[in-house]
């Protein structure tokens, strides 16, 4: 058994084969540093606990029509539990669960206008408008 | 809170998105988002290649895998584009060469490709995997040896309906005896005979070919042996269907057929002895897609084929098939959703077969998935076009050519106008829309208020104005591609409507009424856009504002005017006084 720590303190065990889904953990474990609770600094117990339910969840199950329905279901969350799980996957490095953080993402982005996507995810336009006509430009005139 | 994502997080997010629109939206929403975005772009596709030049291009994204070209106007098609017009790939390949040795897919359509550039294609892209050649010229069978010796991990090469220099069959054995990665090979478009053996033993060590179109000069006694060593087919073109009617050839190609269970599309066809078409029966509840375009038979054996086929999505035939074929169609294939009819005898003045407007009704009335039409006939009226229109709102591109120009409906003798106006006002998700027959302006203020998805509009020998070109370019507020020939509009609208022309990829008008006096006004007027005159009878500058010219192709390009123009077309712009070619 492997001893996770979170950020807000809590502790988690997990068998070694959920623990070695993680890549992060498990070099860590190959170098010898799992012998007492690794810390997992960057993420919190609530989702610490999700992306091991996850991870179980794809041990345990072969049945892929059964894994994309658990999926579907497991990705509905907010977008700032989204945003968590994702960072989450991409620093603990869990393949499976950073392509499903990942795609779910780009389903957001897909078909929207470039406002609609800046407001979802609070993001800045640091372009100058002459920047961001020009851009417009090349991508109507050349690349559609 | 703002969500700011990691640069290998944002790389990995926009791997999951793929097309065009998404891809550019993607890039202005901020710096680093355009940043991650042109890095970990793969493919572009360019509607217009001289919108944009090569270098931009590959300066904005280093690392693409798969480009798209496309060079002449459509109308080039219908010859209306003269020789050494322009559209030469070589540029591409030279600079692509250089910054992407890692390039897999080419696909260019209406473009030149010499011989050089295939050899340069096959030589710089190491893990070159994808060549399509659609409608292209240029090149001869040494180009193609070329691609065949060198391009090791070469999965498809698609020759669509380009014109080869066909010097011989023999390039097909320059491909290595270690190349059996071919998933797709089309050589329809190809004159001479192949050499069979070479193509036996390449059809028969690429287990993943799945579409294979031959040539017109691969005998039908041939065709066994090919599929036997390519039962997975699932595209399947055959040369000349014909043969001395002999049992036994009948019942090898019958054999030869059933053990291909895959098979959902047949094209090819040439010469039919419709003695031989049985032979497929027993495929055709497999088939979804069924080109018969070379296909001489005459509507009983195509009616006998087609009711054979409860699955069929996609029918291209001659004229042929006449409006019994068309009804036997309507009531037996209920998923079709394209279908063309082309015409046997175009240039005939009597009709020839019996196909008339009913036919294209019966298909609207009995296909309720039917959206896409292109239809060769020789008579029409509005109520059928109305009756077509409210049959069938879901239609997306409809293009009607009725052979003899500016016909009216023939009951009533008026114009189309009201028959077009009913597809343009029911069908609100039309996109591709061509127009013949007697046609008004007021068809076009029909078009202008109504056709508000429409992106492509082809015009032919139609309007009474200036007007009618202003209905279209004032009210289509989704146009992108207007194609123009033989209609009275001048200078007015076209003026009028100039900053219209940004928002559109390209305008062609061909023997209307514009002057090169408002052609230069144009260029002046709108540095941004490309406005060529074609002009064979001479040079210009001689010429009194007030001529018309004989072609103007139009375009907005972010790469400004280009460098490779031959003599007879002229760009105007600001310096038009001063400088011509």
């Amino acid at each position: 058994m492997i001893t996770l720590t979170s950020s807000d303190g809590e502790t988690f065990k997990v068998d070694e084969v959920v623990a070695v889904k993680m890549q992060t953990i498990e070099h860590m474990m190959e170098d010898g540093c799992a012998e007492t609770a690794i810390p997992v600094p960057n993420v919190t117990g609530k989702i610490l606990a999700k992306a091991i339910d996850f991870i179980k969840k794809h041990v345990e199950t072969t049945k892929k029509e059964e894994l994309r329905a658990w999926d579907a279901d497991f990705i509905k969350v907010d977008q700032a539990t989204l945003y968590d799980l994702l960072m989450a996957a991409n620093y603990l490095d869990i393949k499976g669960l950073l392509d499903l953080t990942c795609q779910r993402v780009a389903d957001m982005i897909k078909g929207k206008s470039v406002e609609e996507i800046r407001e979802i995810f609070n993001i800045e336009n640091d372009f100058t408008p002459e920047e961001e006509k020009e851009i417009r430009k090349a991508n109507q005139w050349a690349f559609e | 809170m703002a969500y700011s994502f990691p640069e290998e997080v944002l790389e990995h997010v926009f791997s999951f998105i793929h097309t065009d629109k998404d891809r550019n939206s993607i890039s202005v929403v901020c710096k680093s988002w355009y940043a991650v975005e042109r890095w970990s772009r793969r493919r572009i596709f360019v509607g217009n290649c001289y919108a944009v030049s090569p270098v931009i291009v590959t300066r904005r994204f280093p690392e693409l895998r798969s480009v798209a070209l496309k060079g002449k106007p459509h109308f080039a098609d219908f010859n209306l584009v003269p020789e050494g017009w322009g559209g030469d790939v070589f540029p591409w390949i030279a600079t692509m060469a250089r910054a992407y040795p890692m390039l897999e897919e080419l696909r260019l359509k209406r473009m030149v490709v010499t011989d050089e550039s295939l050899e340069l294609i096959s030589r710089s892209f190491k893990n070159f995997k994808v060549l399509v050649l659609s409608s292209c010229e240029g090149f001869s069978t040494d180009g193609l040896a070329a691609i065949a010796a060198n391009c090791r991990n070469l999965r498809e090469l698609d020759l669509r309906e380009s014109e080869v220099d066909d010097l011989s069959g023999h390039w097909l054995t320059h491909f290595p005896d270690s190349c059996t990665s071919l998933v797709s090979l089309n050589i329809s478009c190809l004159g001479s005979e192949v050499s069979f053996s070479a193509l036996e033993r390449l059809v028969g060590r690429c287990p993943n070919l799945r579409t294979l179109r031959l040539n017109r000069a691969v005998p039908l006694e041939r065709l066994p042996n090919l599929l036997r060593r390519a039962p997975q087919l699932v595209e399947l073109g055959t040369g000349a269907y014909s043969a001395e009617p002999r049992p036994e050839v009948f019942s090898s190609l019958e054999g030869a057929f059933g053990s291909c269970k895959e098979l959902k599309s047949l094209s090819g066809f040439w010469d039919v002895v419709p003695d031989y078409l049985p032979s497929i029966y027993s495929i055709c509840s497999g088939i979804t897609s069924l080109n018969l375009s070379y296909a001489t038979i005459q509507s009983p054996d195509l009616i006998k084929l087609v009711t054979q086929c409860p699955n069929l999505q996609r029918l291209w035939v001659l004229d042929y098939i006449e409006d019994s074929g068309l009804e036997a169609l309507a009531a037996h294939c209920k998923d079709l959703q394209e279908l063309r009819v082309f015409p046997s005898e175009p240039y005939g003045v009597e009709p020839n077969v019996a196909l008339t407007e009913q036919g294209l009704v019966s298909v609207s009335e009995g296909c309720p998935k039917l959206h896409s039409v292109l239809y060769f006939c020789r008579q029409m009226t509005n109520a059928a076009l109305v009756s077509i229109a409210k049959n069938r709102p879901n239609m997306t591109r409809f293009r009607l050519c009725i052979i003899e120009p500016q016909t009216p409906d023939y009951q009533t003798m008026e114009p189309l106008d009201v028959g077009f106006g009913a597809i343009v006002e029911h069908c609100k998700e039309l996109r591709r829309l061509s127009l013949s027959g007697l046609l008004t302006d007021r068809m076009f203020d029909y078009i202008g208020t109504h056709a508000k998805k429409l992106e492509m509009l082809s015009v032919a020998f139609a309007g009474d104005s200036d007007l009618g070109l202003h209905h279209v370019l004032f009210g289509c507020e989704s146009l992108r591609k207007l194609e123009i020939r033989d209609c009275p509009f001048g200078d007015k609208a076209l003026l009028a409507n100039a900053a219209k022309l940004e928002t559109m990829r390209s305008l062609w008008m061909s023997s209307c009424s514009v002057s090169y006096g408002a052609c230069k006004l144009l260029g002046q007027k709108m540095p941004r856009l490309n406005v060529e005159v074609i002009d064979e009878r001479g040079p210009l500058d001689s010429r009194p504002e007030s001529c018309s010219v004989e072609k103007l192709y139009i375009y907005r390009s972010v790469a400004g005017p280009r460098r490779d123009m031959p003599q007879f077309v002229s760009t105007m712009d600001e310096d038009s006084e001063l400088r011509l070619s």
